[in-house]
């Protein structure tokens, strides 16, 4: 079980605008100081939430995609109300390698919950409801009548057989917008394949063949380490979701049936793959921590861990380069001196990308992911470390803008967390609470939205429905 | 509990044929489209910006693309090992072509090109943004502001403008003056330290393969234009201004990985191919490949596969279906087989249990148990994969400039008003006369006089 203990957090003080702001002249404050003004999010709670008139159910379980999504909403003012079986959604028992005592418990019933689950479970609320009884399914479509839009993601057709899907739910609620989530579709020829969570998406869409090194430096296609189909699929989805709202709105009063993939999505911003393969054949191929596209533009081993440089055209490529000669004057004139690097185009080719970065690595070897940025910078040039999570959690940038911060749940204690980049003038997303225990909102939500009495929770309770 | 009398009409057709003939592709023209109407100035250069403001356009709206004169935005320039490029760049540069690197992110947009940096450039802007819904763009913070075409001098002009800024670690703050990218977005956002095999197996952080910080964050900045024009027309009357940061997007996707450091201090690290949470839930070299004969080295290479059975019945018929009994029995319980130790035992044994398959071999053996499998496919096998294919999502398309494509379709699918693909994109400065005719006023003496001038 999780202790209440938590580290110091910032270790380091956070910035203060004077110091940051220091030795600047007015007019060169003024812009930051403006947009400080609209966007800092201690004028959050002065103002409206874009999304506080809509009704959102939740009702997915086991992956990622959902959650994602009703989180877009979640932080930009919706009400959403997470919908799980009784117990809970089996993704609350998740934990890095099964490790219980990372888990966050709650104060008064001491019901553990996942980091992960946790994090995602922003704004929102937690009812139970058992979809696989027959009761359970009255009770959603009495509720159906109240809601704007419904999340799901059970096996294609399994909640239109139960009576409870998108066909059957549009009769009683015209205006509902009904988004299905999933992995790879409801429909098609892989459709009945056994629907997961992520990386079966990234498998299933090139991601992971294109991502890692190449077999010759030893790699093997790789996954990113976070559920990131799931991420990418349900924004989308949430897209879709505002797209349909807008559309019911202003035009046609009437809701509509959204399908979103994790792998389609990734398909989507695949960017030139398909087009590559059907030009010529060429299947995109794993360049490690390089850019197929784009020279200089990559990661590469420095004095104290991997470092990003970046300048694809010609003002940036001779800074960069020029910063490099201050240190390897004839690595300067190596590259400057090349035929075959003058043009921004000929230096894409595989051959050059070689040459380049051994010679930027001649340099960064000797240089620390600071010292690189710091001379790097000095040129405008982009560059910047890999950081690791607990250097995220300390970057004076970010917890000057409130990137990263720590909430005080009334259930779970300290969290530090993520905060939404929904960063607006008008109606800027945020953070109200973090994570409810399984069920919390049922009293409440099932009073004022069906009239339950407490009779009905007693015996909906025994027969567990609820 | 009554039932309610309009859910007892029978379906007519199968759930899986009312989906597809819901959301068939070849069914999008004739739809109506959800932001018809809405016009957006894409002021955008790279990935970030120009994707946000093309996933509107997938919606309907009318996009126009803002680029420097005769050799457009940087983009353009960028094409995957200098090899493929789409010919002409623009109609003063027709010995040159747009770079592959160019495509997704600009898809059913129209072009147009102004020099912002003179006096007569911006005053176009001002024209075009005071008719506009959407403003967007990528500068560095405070260029546009600097320029007077920034949100102060545009909000002024047109009160309802959602005005979209997108960049690396936004306008305000000890790095507000820093340049980014995507990968420096991953770098710097948490992502890419994580992801990759750990320094014991051999591994280095990892780049995500596509421009992910860029193309997703672009989405997330059109999930608040949405939401902002929603907003507006609904509630407001009023515009917005927002503030997009891709390293901050990045941060917020790291899971369990700051609670966990906040509550315990400890750094989440790679774990390769496998999962932190579930296992099996990893993915497995198979020793052979699936096309050894193949000269193309992404082919000849063995093949990988995900394999999923972290329930505890998943596990035990995968343990029967690879044939040990010792392994199932010492980790029977998924608590057991998620810690570190376990999977550093059980992913070897699934490995060498694959020695002599193709990834299509251990996927048939795996079907047959109903165990939950998937092929890493590479992107021919999604480019020719029928399920992808009748989905639209990698579609032939009949491009008016650049004849065919085989391009990705919208990433999503809607039964109204479904996204869709119109044309890939244009040259550069394509619709000057059509756009900045009809919106700024602009005789054909004008285009030219500034056409000459590399004005436009």
């Amino acid at each position: 079980m999780s202790s209440a203990k938590t580290i110091p957090w910032p270790a380091v003080p956070i910035p203060k605008p004077e110091e940051v702001y220091a030795g600047l002249s007015d007019q060169a404050k003024d812009y930051p100081l403006f947009l400080e003004s609209i966007c800092r999010q201690s004028h959050n709670f002065e103002k409206p939430e874009a999304l506080s008139r809509l009704r959102v159910y939740d009702t997915t379980t086991r992956m990622m995609i959902g959650h994602w999504c009703s989180s877009m909403l979640s932080e930009l003012g919706a009400e959403v109300i997470q919908i799980e079986p009784p117990g809970g959604d089996p993704m609350r028992k998740l934990t890095p390698f099964g490790r219980k005592e990372y888990m966050f418990t709650d104060k008064e019933t001491g019901e553990p919950v996942g980091a992960h689950f946790l994090h995602e479970m922003r704004n929102k609320m937690s009812v139970t409801l058992n979809l696989e009884t027959e009761e359970g399914r009255e009770i959603f479509k009495k509720m159906a009548v109240h809601t704007d839009i419904i999340i799901e993601n059970d096996p294609p057709g399994h909640r239109d057989s139960l009576g409870i899907g998108y066909r059957q739910l549009k009769e009683i609620n015209p205006r509902l917008i009904y988004c299905w989530v999933g992995q790879l579709g409801q429909w098609g020829p892989h459709k009945d394949k056994p629907g997961m969570l992520d990386p079966v998406a990234q498998a299933a869409c090139g991601f992971c063949h294109g991502t890692g090194d190449p077999k010759e430096f030893g790699g093997t296609p790789m996954r990113s380490a976070l559920w990131m189909a799931d991420h990418v699929g349900g924004t989308q989805a949430a897209m879709g979701i505002l797209a349909a709202l807008y559309y019911r709105e202003m035009v046609s009063n009437e809701g509509q049936f959204i399908e979103a993939t994790s792998a389609e999505a990734i398909i989507r911003i695949l960017d030139y793959s398909w087009a590559w393969y059907g030009m010529d054949g060429s299947i995109r191929p794993r360049f490690g921590n390089w850019d197929l596209a784009i020279n200089i533009y990559a990661v590469n081993p420095c004095k104290d861990g991997y470092m990003m440089v970046g300048g694809g055209h010609d003002r940036l490529w001779y800074r960069i380069w020029r910063v490099v000669g201050d240190e390897h004057p004839a690595v300067e004139e190596d590259i400057l001196g090349d035929p075959h690097l003058r043009e921004v185009a000929d230096r894409l080719a595989m051959n050059q990308q070689i040459k380049t970065y051994t010679m930027l690595g001649e340099w960064l070897k000797d240089n620390s992911r600071s010292d690189a940025e710091r001379k790097l910078s000095k040129q405008q040039v982009a560059s910047g470390g890999v950081l690791y999570v607990n250097e995220v959690a300390e970057y004076p940038h970010f917890k000057y803008r409130g990137h990263v911060a720590e909430t005080e749940s009334p259930h779970y204690g300290k969290i530090l967390y993520g905060t939404t980049p929904f960063q607006q003038h008008k109606t800027p997303g945020r953070l109200k609470w973090m994570g409810r225990p399984t069920g919390y909102d049922n009293q409440d939500t099932y009073r004022r939205l069906l009239g339950f009495t407490s009779e009905d929770f007693t015996r909906l309770k025994q027969a567990n429905v609820i | 509990m009554a039932t309610d009398t309009a859910v007892s009409k029978t379906p007519q057709i199968s759930f899986e044929e009312f989906c597809r003939k819901t959301f068939d592709p070849k069914g999008e023209f004739a739809k109506p489209e959800a932001l018809k109407g809405i016009r957006v100035l894409s002021c955008t250069q790279y990935i970030l910006g120009p994707s946000c403001a093309s996933y509107l356009a997938e919606l309907g709206a009318e996009v126009i693309k803002i680029e420097a004169p005769r050799r457009g935005e940087a983009m353009r320039h960028t094409t995957p090992f200098n090899e493929p490029f789409l010919y002409p760049l623009s109609k003063y540069v027709p010995e040159r072509g747009t770079g592959l690197g160019f495509l997704g992110a600009n898809p059913n947009e129209y072009f147009c090109s102004i020099d912002f940096h003179r006096p007569e450039g911006q005053n176009l802007v001002k024209k075009l943004a005071a008719k506009s819904d959407v403003f967007v763009e990528n500068y560095r913070p405070g260029t546009f502001d600097r320029w007077g075409i920034g949100y102060r001098q545009l909000s002024a002009i047109n009160p309802r403008l959602v005005y979209q800024w997108l960049g690396g670690f936004g306008g305000w703050g000890p790095g507000r003056v820093r340049a980014s990218y995507d990968i420096l977005g991953q770098s710097q956002g948490g992502n890419f330290g994580m992801t990759g095999k750990p320094e014991f197996m051999g591994g280095s952080p990892a780049k995500h393969t596509i421009w992910l910080a860029d193309y997703w964050g672009g989405m997330m900045g059109a999930v608040q234009v949405l939401a902002s024009l929603y907003y507006r027309d609904k509630i407001s009357g009023e515009g917005n201004f927002i503030e997009y940061s891709q390293v901050h997007g990045v941060t917020r996707q790291l899971e369990y990985a700051l609670p966990l450091y906040g509550r315990h201090g400890i750094t989440r690290e790679r774990w390769g191919t496998w999962d932190t949470q579930l296992c099996v839930h990893g993915i497995i070299k198979c020793g052979k490949s699936s096309y050894p004969n193949s000269d193309n080295p992404q082919e000849s290479e063995e093949g990988y596969i995900l394999i999923s059975a972290s329930g505890d019945e998943d596990f035990a018929r995968l343990c029967k279906t690879v044939g040990d009994g010792n392994i199932a029995s010492k980790y029977a319980k998924a608590d057991a087989r998620v810690k570190a130790e376990a999977q550093l035992e059980i992913y070897p044994f699934l490995e060498k249990w694959a020695a002599d398959k193709t990834k299509e071999d251990v996927a048939n053996i795996l079907d047959k148990a109903n165990i939950l499998n998937q092929p890493v496919w590479n992107a021919k096998e999604v480019a020719t994969n029928p399920h992808w294919q009748q989905r639209g999502a990698v579609r032939w398309l009949d491009d008016p400039y650049y004849g065919d494509l085989l391009h990705q379709g919208p990433g999503y699918k809607m039964s109204q008003t479904p996204p869709r693909l119109k044309w890939a994109m244009k040259p550069v400065g394509a619709d000057n006369e059509s756009i900045l005719g009809k919106l700024a006023g602009l005789t054909p003496e004008d285009i030219k006089r500034l056409e000459d001038q590399e004005c436009i």
